[in-house]
């Protein structure tokens, strides 16, 4: 491999690293002091609540605590989110601003019963 | 047995284009397949370790190691795949040389390798947590081997497909195909930072759920091949269509090149 090749290849990744921290520099500060904040339990494979109701146009702080010790992957096609959360621990996910309406999740590691929608009004 | 079948085909079908292309591409460059078991083993090697310490990676930069090492895997992949575009039109604006660039194989094996990390890392931890801890193991292990011998049925379908085809074809059509999955991956990478705050979230521009539903097999084919989004932002379309530039740039250096080489030989 030449060295111009090797440079391309792995050039680009400290700039990516670099701009992503100072993007989180910049944003940090910003977010954290205006962003409603919504608490989300997984317990036994179910979400509580089931429904979230945030205002229309507003960024939203989702805090999903899984309280079950399986992990457990917050999903949703309309809101395009995924985490997985593994047992006993808790992990943030930033959604909106979005239009009113109704925005499904689930968890995709247990379909059939951890079922919720996100309702924007 | 069936959800864990799908869950992991999907993972598997996300990978399965990508390396098959790869492979199609690099032999068609006249390379063998020697960095495939190579890659298939630092994916499984990356899955593993991204499963396992996936708690201390979600706790890395204020709760947000997972989104920022999701999104620098996907973006290093999607890098990756620009620079092969150019090396596949450099070759392709060419005849056959038979000669091995080290190059070629050394971009196989990092996206591969990335690729399979990510893929593979979720299906790990699904299977261990409900076969292992939660002792379903039989039904979650057979649903993983349907779901994934589905998956590389469709690969090998894929990967002769490439192959039946003459070497210019096949090389440029793995270079589109390399374009749309790199964009894809982007956009996935998007995602991440959104999700973490560290892009702004917007309203999505329009909302195609109607023709394509992304949950539905046409959906999820259509994002495992070219990151099909129903509801784009505009951060997500912006980014999207550069990483398409970027790519047909790097093709048009290779033809840029090619012409120069020429035109000094005459």
């Amino acid at each position: 491999m030449t060295r111009s090749d090797r440079g391309r290849r792995s050039a680009g990744t400290p700039w990516l690293a670099a701009l992503v921290l100072v993007l989180a520099g910049a944003a940090g500060p910003v977010a954290l002091a205006q962003t409603p904040e919504v608490e989300i339990q997984i317990r036994e494979h179910l979400f509580f609540p089931a429904e979230v109701r945030i205002p229309a146009n507003t960024k939203v702080k989702l805090i999903i605590r899984n309280l079950d010790t399986t992990p457990e992957e917050f999903e949703s096609y309309e809101l395009n989110r995924e985490k997985v959360i593994v047992g006993n621990s808790q992990g943030i996910v930033f959604i909106g601003p979005l239009a009113p309406g109704e925005y499904p999740f689930f968890g995709e590691f247990n379909l059939r019963t951890a079922q919720g929608k996100v309702i924007v009004e | 047995m069936i959800s864990a079948a799908i869950i992991v085909l999907r993972e598997v079908l996300e990978g399965v284009l990508l390396i098959c292309m790869l492979m199609a591409s690099s032999a068609a460059m006249g390379h063998r397949l020697r960095w495939l078991p190579v890659g298939l083993l630092l994916g499984v090697a990356g899955a593993y370790s991204y499963a396992v310490f996936l708690d201390p990676i979600s706790m890395l930069f204020d709760g947000l190691g997972q989104e920022i090492i999701s999104a620098v895997m996907l973006l290093s992949a999607a890098l990756a795949l620009i620079v092969y575009v150019h090396l596949i039109a450099s070759h392709a604006l060419q005849p056959a040389s038979g000669q091995s660039s080290r190059a070629v194989l050394a971009l196989c094996l990092l996206a591969s390798a990335l690729s399979i990390s990510r893929e593979g890392g979720e299906v790990y931890l699904y299977v261990y947590a409900f076969g292992v801890q939660a002792g379903q193991m039989a039904s979650i292990m057979s649903g993983a081997v349907i779901g994934t011998g589905i998956g590389l049925s469709f690969g090998t379908f894929f990967y002769y497909g490439l192959r039946a085809l003459s070497r210019q074809a096949c090389l440029w059509t793995c270079a589109g195909i390399a374009t749309m999955t790199g964009a894809g991956l982007v956009m996935q990478a998007t995602y991440n930072l959104e999700q973490a705050d560290l892009l702004p979230g917007q309203q999505p521009l329009w909302d195609t759920s109607a023709l394509v539903m992304e949950s539905s097999l046409t959906g999820e084919m259509l994002q495992a091949a070219f990151g099909y989004e129903a509801t784009p932002t505009g951060v997500q379309l912006s980014l999207y269509l550069a990483s398409v530039l970027a790519c047909l740039a790097a093709m048009a250096l290779a033809r840029l090149q090619a012409t120069k080489r020429q035109e000094t030989s005459t």
